[in-house]
Parts: structure tokens; C-alpha cells; sequence
């Protein structure tokens, strides 16, 4: 790490013409290319003046705020502490890039900067994909009632935004005979449920296996798992949404403000990549319940669902409930045409 | 003059044609054609430190043995509020019936299910034996196994049951699998599910951007 222990000390903006050739992500098998930090991610990039001066302005007015703040008698510790986890945060690397070590501190600086904002701790997991394991999910359309019961454990569970109507899943009421024709489904329903005549669906993000979002996105702050969960870095987010745009399956969410959740719901259960609080103008979208299932547990919206329409499980386990669906039900996914290999199955009694 | 423009034109051709193949992006990750062929290809029982059990700590479970494999419901017995029925049904229900004293016992219980020509008290439970339920052939079932009565009839649920298609995993993905019986979902005197109002309302977002 010789080289890279310069931080942001030496900016050496367009000079370094050190082997950078690799592109990574793509290093695992080319062992030589040495991960590079957050400083470096930032940093060590090619690019013209013109945004060489506008990062470092951006940068600066971090940096300037934590220089005085460090360097003030009058702040707090707690507050010169907060302003060097800010430092920290803002340098840090995209997390698919990040060392174990990295991960930690990253998790360790988000758990302490809540600690110091609220006076309140979470625990929060970077907790890695279990070998051989790959998640799918099997929605049963003859079971399901509209009761969103679902919905409700999905915003609680995963700290959504609590006024902007934030809800990863919506559930979809269409007419019999109509099939799905979801142009003419109505999504906004208010009566009693399940209604004559009709049938509900439920979509959110269906982790496909060949994920056009993940394609589209400039800064790779969105990738796959191993354990096939598609996932957002929100700390590398820049909110271009393009994936948005991409996502076939309306299965991606955007924060167009500042997501509130009263302190006394907010669910202190958490994993970097999965439930904890957003900020405005990320991406956002299920991500399988990431807290929970890579433990070992059930998405929240399987186990609130009062009708068992839902299904989660470990695809490669030919004992799994999912696999028995799969090999032994009619099912189908939604526009399979497009080549994006959902991980979402429906199927009917 | 001609002849060079096809042969440049061909070359640079060519040239596409080698980029566009050896371009044809990561490899191993694009190895299955489709999900179905990488899921056949990985296939293996889970063999990981992740369990449900943490999750199921506080449901009392018994086990089921079928062809397609073993699992787990959760107990019914611990769970009925007058379990043994013999405490009250000493004796044969139509001396109970006769001596009419007091405040008739289960007054809420409504039979909804089938109709009086196929069903009645005594399809399932024992005149004799309360404490047991019966087979159609008049084989003995355990409350705890109730579900091979409804197997009787609702054979297609069974089988969906078993394998997972109809009912609910309890607490986790990962092994021992514990699944709902029957009973804990459906009232067997009125299994079916009742209408009722949704939990929320449904968001607007849709609507608005219409």
C-alpha cells in the first residue's frame, strides 16, 4: 500500500501513469492489482481540469469544515469526532472494492456517527453471501388477497421513508379474464378484499439473474452478489437513475427528500447493503430483506403474509420449498422475453 | 481503385467481427444460458452453519413423515385451550345432550364447511374417544396429525403442502424446515379465509404519475 499511503496529501491529478489499467471489479483473478481505497477511487482518477477543480471544491468544503471543526477549541470532542468520521466517510472507497478491514471501519464509523447524533446504538452487518446459496422467491397468484400485510412489515422492517409513501412492493388488483394487464390493474384500491371478480399480484425488485440495472449504472454503485441479491451501495449512489429508467419491473425507488423515520421505529437491525438509513437522492429498493436472510430468516413480507402466497428460499437446495415449486408447479415469470432471468416466480394452485 | 475499397472494407470487416467476438464480456459470469441451467449445474444440499431453529425457538414442533421427505408443524395439543376434551366429555354426548345443565358449551362453533350431506360433527371427531379425531375408514388420528383428515378430500392441497407450494415456512429459509399445519391457518369449522379491509392504503405514487 506504499503508494497509496499518500491519501489526500498528494493529489498528483493526470501525472500518475502507474499500471492502473486494471479495472476493477474484474481483479479477483489478477492478483497483482492491489485494491485501491476510497482516497485512491477518488482521487487516482484521469480527468480534466475543469473537474479536477470542481471535485476539489467539493472536497474542500468538506474538508474545510473538519479542518475548523478539528481545529477549533471552542467544538466538542463528540463534534471533532463526527467531523472526522464525516472526513472518513466522504473519502472512503465503493464497498464491493473494500477490504474486510474497510468494511468494518465503514460500519464502525455509520454505527458511531448514529451513536453520536442520537445517543442511541444499532448494530449494523457487513455480513458477506453464504456458499452455495442463491435466493429466489415464488409468489402463488391464486393465494394472494390484497390484505398488504406485506407492505406494512416491508416499510417497518426496512426503514422506509415514512411520508412519501416509500413501499418496495405494490400489490396490484387486476380483473378476471384480463390477465395481466397491468395498464388497466388498479393499484390504488380501498375496500374490502379480496373483491369479486378480481385477482391481486404483488411485483418489487425480482434480483434478476441478468440485471439490466446494474448495466446502466455509471459509478457501479449497484451490482449482484454472489448469493444473487442486487444491491446498492448508498454511500456511492450519485442518483443519476438510470437504473430506474433500465429496471423492466418498476422495482427501483428513488428519495426525492430527506427519508424520516421516527427514532422509536427505526429498525436497529441492519446490514450495509440492506436497511439502513438512506439519505436524499439514492436509489433504493428490496434487496430480499439482506438483514435477515443472510441469517438465515425469512424477507419480512413472507413472514407477515397471512395467505402463505409467499416463498422464499435457497435455489440450490434441491430440499428447499422453492425448488419443490419450480420442479413440480407451473411457473412463470414476468416478461421473460427480455432476457433478464428473474429470481421471482408465479404460479397458481 | 474498387478492388481496394472491398478489400479495405472487408478488412475493416474483419477487424469488427474479432473485436466484437473477443469483446463478448465476462465469461464466467455469462456461463449459464438461463438461471434454470446454473441452478441444475450448482445444485447442492445446503450444508452451511445457518439454521431456522433460532427463529422457531418458542413453537413447540412435531414431526411429519411423508414420501417427499420429513419436516416439521408446530404442536397442536399444547395449543388447544380444553385439551383433553375428555375433562368435560366423560361420557357419550348423548347422555351430555340430555342432561342440558348450564350454558351449552362450544355455542360459537359455526360448521361452514361442505355441506350437511357430505359433513358433520362425527365426520371427523370420535362420539367415544374425544380426545382423538377419525379417519373416514374410522382409523384413529392424533389432534397433532389433523391434517390426514383433511388429506382426505383436499388431496391436490396435500400434495402442495408437502412439498411446499401451499401453507407457510415458519422463521427461516435455511433447514429444519417448520411449516404451518392445516389448522393454524385455516378454522377447520370455517376454513375459509374472510374478506376483510387491506392493512393500509396502497400508495399513491402510481396514480400520480398518471
Amino acid at each position: 500500500m506504499g503508494d497509496t499511503k499518500k491519501k489526500w496529501f498528494s493529489l498528483n491529478l493526470n501525472r500518475s501513469k502507474s499500471d492502473a489499467s486494471c479495472s476493477c471489479g474484474k481483479n479477483e483473478t489478477e492478483g497483482n492489482c492491489e485494491s485501491k481505497d476510497g482516497y485512491s477511487q477518488v482521487l487516482d482518477v484521469d480527468m480534466s481540469r475543469r473537474s479536477a477543480f470542481k471535485k476539489m471544491t467539493a472536497g474542500l468544503l468538506i474538508g474545510a469544515g473538519a479542518v475548523s471543526s478539528s481545529c477549533s477549541v471552542t467544538k466538542s470532542d463528540d463534534g471533532k469526532e463526527m467531523s472526522q468520521i464525516e472526513w472518513d466517510e466522504y473519502f472512503k472507497g465503493n464497498y464491493k472494492l473494500m477490504t474486510d478491514e474497510d468494511k468494518t471501519n465503514t460500519v464502525d464509523r455509520l454505527t458511531r456517527s448514529y451513536e453520536l447524533r442520537t445517543g442511541k446504538s444499532l448494530s449494523m452487518s457487513d455480513k458477506d453471501a453464504e456458499e452455495d446459496v442463491l435466493f429466489g422467491y415464488a409468489f402463488n397468484i391464486s393465494k394472494c388477497q390484497g390484505y398488504m400485510d406485506c407492505v406494512n412489515a416491508c416499510v417497518e422492517e426496512n426503514n422506509q421513508d415514512r411520508d412519501s409513501q416509500m413501499q418496495y412492493i405494490r400489490i396490484h388488483e387486476m380483473k378476471d379474464g384480463k390477465g395481466f394487464n397491468f395498464e388497466e390493474a388498479d393499484d390504488n384500491y380501498y375496500h374490502e378484499v379480496p373483491a369479486a371478480g378480481h385477482f391481486y399480484m404483488g411485483t418489487q425488485c425480482f434480483h434478476c439473474d441478468n440485471p439490466p440495472c446494474v448495466e446502466v449504472c455509471p459509478v457501479q454503485a449497484t451490482w449482484k452478489e454472489k448469493d444473487g441479491i442486487v444491491v446498492i451501495d448508498y454511500d456511492w449512489c450519485v442518483g443519476c437513475r438510470y437504473c430506474m429508467a433500465a429496471c423492466p419491473y418498476d422495482g427501483r425507488r428513488f428519495n426525492w427528500k430527506t427519508p424520516q423515520v421516527p427514532e422509536e421505529e427505526v429498525n436497529k437491525n441492519q446490514h450495509y447493503l440492506g436497511n439502513r438509513l438512506r439519505k436524499k437522492g439514492v436509489m433504493e429498493k428490496c434487496t430480499f430483506c439482506i438483514q435477515r436472510t443472510r441469517e438465515g430468516q425469512n424477507p419480512a413480507c413472507v413472514e407477515a403474509c397471512p395467505t402463505g402466497a409467499r416463498t422464499f428460499g435457497n435455489l440450490l437446495d434441491p430440499q428447499s420449498n422453492i425448488r419443490w415449486i419450480l420442479d413440480n408447479k407451473k411457473v412463470f415469470r414476468l416478461k421473460e422475453d427480455l432476457g433478464t432471468e428473474p429470481k421471482f416466480w408465479y404460479y397458481m394452485d | 481503385m474498387i478492388q481496394m475499397t472491398t478489400k479495405i472494407i472487408g478488412k475493416v470487416m474483419a477487424i469488427a467481427l474479432c473485436v466484437s467476438v473477443l469483446s463478448c464480456k465476462g465469461d464466467h459470469e455469462h456461463k449459464y444460458h438461463t438461471i434454470k441451467d446454473k441452478i441444475e449445474a450448482e445444485t447442492v444440499s445446503y450444508s452451511g452453519d445457518l439454521s431456522s431453529d433460532v427463529y422457531n425457538e418458542t413453537t413447540k414442533t412435531v414431526p411429519v413423515m411423508e414420501e417427499d421427505g420429513t419436516f416439521l408443524i408446530p404442536d397442536r395439543k399444547s395449543q388447544m385451550t380444553s385439551f383433553n376434551c375428555t375433562e368435560c366429555h366423560s361420557e357419550p354426548l348423548k347422555s351430555l345432550k340430555e342432561q342440558q345443565v348450564g350454558k351449552k358449551a362450544h355455542w360459537d362453533i359455526k360448521l361452514v364447511h361442505a355441506d350437511v350431506k357430505t359433513m358433520n360433527c362425527a365426520t371427523c371427531h370420535t362420539g367415544n374417544d374425544m380426545d382423538n379425531l377419525h379417519s373416514l375408514t374410522d382409523q384413529q388420528i392424533d389432534f397433532n396429525y389433523s391434517y390426514k383428515l383433511c388429506s382426505q378430500c383436499h388431496q391436490r392441497e396435500f400434495k402442495d403442502w408437502k412439498g411446499g407450494a401451499h401453507g407457510k415456512q415458519l422463521g427461516g429459509w435455511a433447514p429444519p424446515r417448520v411449516s404451518n399445519t392445516c389448522v393454524n391457518c385455516h378454522n377447520p369449522h370455517t376454513p375459509a379465509f374472510e374478506k376483510r379491509w387491506p392493512v393500509r392504503y396502497n400508495t399513491e405514487k402510481v396514480k400520480e404519475r398518471k
